[in-house]
């Protein structure tokens, strides 16, 4: 914290002692995840663990010697993750993976081998020989598409609900409280239970059930914002000017809730992919062999005391792409929620 | 007071009304015919017609809505479509006490982790503990609870030792800093009262110490899986033994929540004046922490306890499958799993009931403890 105050002359010392704490760093994490595969001892995680924390003030202290000692590393280190695993799924189809889907085609590949970075299986095999990394890939297809999809749908519909609830207020206004409350007095998760129980699980009824989901959080966030801004002058002026209502609501209330509302979705972007991870953890959503986070731990679950990697490799993706969710998100609520600014 | 409990419980019923009506008419749409279920698929037609008019099945479906919910509300709620055929009443109270004592049981425990952690991270915002703690809360919310699970199975039950001896790593860091701090803290008292100022903050912070360490030592061995009911023979020990790492699992998830919202409001009441005038008094920091800031900055807390109370009895789920207890959530899987209609659907519906009231209770005592609310609308 103390170099903030440092004269610039200081910065080139600070980014070299910056890269070389991360360099360090990252051959400490090489060596602690590799060269001692042979016996599980605990000084392992405790190498592995300090190396890491090297990297990171390593390359945090790197990245504010060059941009500055308010630059936020936290944030951008989760702004890069977010463009890895988006692109990873994007383009997994492209990248020269091992076989991760078919299980017919992988019977010649070696069962439950540990992660080598050097090798054709980077993050390793799981216990039918299918590659984990090209597994994780997939999976985030599945988890970004179920989760922004159901956040597509649930803005869409609960913004117009949201809006015109706030706007027309009377019956109109009580009805869509009421069935809001209603649709809250499912617990999450059982709801869900409900909904992959009535219709089978695939990719579009997991997402139009957690669009369902959004939906009256969607309404309450904008009916109450809505309610601020009709109280506003613009909106007596667009009125005395002749504008229709629907004029109104689209062209004065719904630029001006959208940004405040919208900035909200990137929580609940993560919480959909933990939500859409659970199901198919519980073998309620997309199924092996078609493979998604949830359902790679729970295969690996069995046999989860002697080889932890199977469960703990997706599941540190999984955690790593909840934890940048929640860092952009707060940074997006910060930026564009006039109540959050505020504080 | 009265008055406004009435008028609470009254607002829910149209929303249990509603909650019935979803449950069963989204539940009915299951695929498959429940009359294979029970038959299985090699029955023939006349067996599978009989066992449709047992079941009600040949009547049409409002009449059959209005004859489940009466049931339901006098407590019978059909039988299960599988084998032994039990009285679905009889299945759920043998789950229901399960999930109630896991959520009670964490919400006994989220608080010993989140009010001690706030109020150390709050008292020195931005030191090294306050750094710790709250990055290690951002860091449990964004776990998911089954990764949490197997995470905490890991640790407790695969690697026992190892734990235990990562603890004493971790407290005896913590002594290292706070020795360090104690010796910082002693440059300020002259030479003359320095001696028994270290000595008494010395001991404390041994036997402190050496607490934690026992602590720690008697460790028992948790169970990877199962359920020791209350009721059996081996009594309270073994049934807490078998319930506590899964409560431990829920509770983590509660606490982290519940550490950065009393972090925040603690912190905002440290800014008060009557703290300052307390600190001005020459009070020490814990007593103020303790005895004047807490109270205070507990108010969006108590919110946030009954709908983590709500969350916990809906959210068992997973934790139930992953140590493998007999709660709602197991009974749940495994009878959407069979296509077992009837249970699901008196499950969901319990659930949901809990979780109607629960949330309600929570407005009441808002109100109760809120008197800027109690006169207002509820």
């Amino acid at each position: 914290m103390s170099d903030a105050s440092n004269a610039r002359p200081a910065a080139g010392r600070s980014l070299a002692i910056g890269l070389g704490l991360a360099v360090v760093g990252a051959v400490g994490t090489y060596v602690g995840l590799t060269a001692f595969t042979a016996d599980d001892g605990w000084w392992k995680y405790a190498v592995v663990a300090v190396a890491i924390v090297f990297v990171y003030n390593g390359l945090q202290r790197a990245c504010r010697a060059v941009f500055g000692p308010t630059f936020q590393f936290g944030l951008w280190l989760s702004i890069v993750w977010m463009g890895l695993i988006v692109s990873g799924a994007v383009f997994a189809d492209l990248l020269p993976l091992a076989e991760s889907r078919d299980v017919s085609k992988a019977l010649l590949e070696p069962i439950d081998l540990r992660p080598n970075l050097f090798s054709r299986h980077p993050l390793g095999t799981d216990g039918q020989g299918l590659d984990i990394l090209g597994g994780i890939l997939y999976g985030g297809r599945v988890s970004l598409a179920i989760g922004v999809g159901a956040i597509v749908i649930g803005v869409a519909v609960g913004m117009l609900l949201g809006v015109s609830a706030g706007h027309y207020r009377g019956w109109l206004d009580r009805t869509i409280s009421f069935v809001t409350d209603s649709m809250l007095a499912f617990p999450p998760l059982v709801f869900l239970l409900a909904v992959v129980a009535a219709f089978n699980p695939t990719i579009v009824t997991v997402t139009l059930a957690l669009a369902v989901l959004a939906i009256p959080t969607y309404i309450r966030l904008a009916r109450a914002n809505t309610l601020v801004h009709a109280q506003r002058e613009f909106v007596l002026a667009a009125r005395a000017l002749g504008e229709r209502d629907r004029s109104i609501v689209w062209r004065e209330l719904v630029p001006n809730v959208a940004l405040p509302v919208a900035s909200f979705s990137v929580l609940l972007v993560a919480a959909f992919i933990v939500a859409e991870a659970s199901l198919s953890f519980l073998g309620l959503s997309v199924t092996r062999p078609n493979p998604t986070w949830g359902n790679m731990i729970a295969a690996a679950q069995d046999d989860f005391r002697t080889i932890p990697h199977g469960v703990f490799t997706p599941g540190a993706v999984l955690f790593m792409t909840v934890l940048a969710l929640n860092r952009i998100g707060d940074a997006a609520r910060l930026r564009w929620d006039p109540r959050e600014a505020k504080v | 007071m009265w008055k406004v409990i009435g008028l609470k419980l009254a607002k829910t019923i149209p929303v249990m009304f509603v909650v019935s009506l979803a449950t069963f008419f989204l539940l009915d749409a299951i695929p498959g015919d429940p009359a294979v279920t029970v038959a299985g698929a090699n029955a023939d037609p006349a067996m599978l017609a009989e066992i449709r008019a047992e079941l009600g099945l040949d009547r049409p479906l409002v009449e059959r809505y209005f004859d489940w919910l009466g049931g339901a509300v006098q407590g019978d709620f059909g039988r299960q479509l599988l084998d032994p055929r039990l009285p679905v009443s009889t299945v759920v109270r043998a789950a229901l006490p399960v999930t109630l004592q896991l959520s009670v049981m964490a919400m006994i425990i989220a608080p010993l982790l989140a009010i001690p952690a706030a109020m150390v991270s709050a008292s020195r915002p931005g030191e090294g503990p306050d750094r710790v703690a709250s990055t290690t809360a951002f860091a449990v919310i964004a776990i998911p609870s089954f990764l949490l699970a197997l995470l905490v199975i890991h640790m407790f039950v695969f690697n026992h030792g190892l734990t235990q001896w990562a603890l004493i790593a971790l407290l005896a860091v913590g002594v290292v800093y706070l020795a360090d701090r104690l010796r910082r803290a002693a440059r300020r008292y002259p030479p003359g009262a320095r001696g028994p100022f270290v000595a008494r903050r010395g001991v404390a912070l041994a036997v402190g110490a050496a607490v934690v360490v026992g602590l720690i030592w008697v460790l028992p061995d948790f169970p990877r899986q199962g359920w020791v009911r209350l009721t059996s023979d081996d009594g309270l020990a073994e049934n807490l033994r078998s319930a506590f790492l899964p409560a431990l699992t829920l509770a983590a998830m509660e606490a982290a929540v519940w550490m950065r919202i009393l972090r925040g409001d603690l912190i905002t009441t440290l800014q008060e004046d009557f703290i300052l005038a307390a600190r001005a008094k020459g009070m020490p920091r814990w007593r103020i922490l303790t005895f004047d800031a807490l109270r205070p900055s507990s108010f969006s807390l108590i919110t946030v306890l009954g709908v983590s109370l709500g969350r916990l009895i809906g959210g068992t789920v997973i934790v139930e499958q992953i140590f493998n207890l007999p709660g709602m959530g197991t009974l749940m899987v495994r009878s959407i799993r069979a296509k077992d209609v009837p249970v699901v659907q008196s499950a969901v519906l319990l659930i949901a009931v809990i979780y109607v009231l629960v949330n309600a209770a929570v407005d009441v005592a808002y109100a109760y403890l809120d008197p800027r609310i109690r006169r207002g609308r509820v």
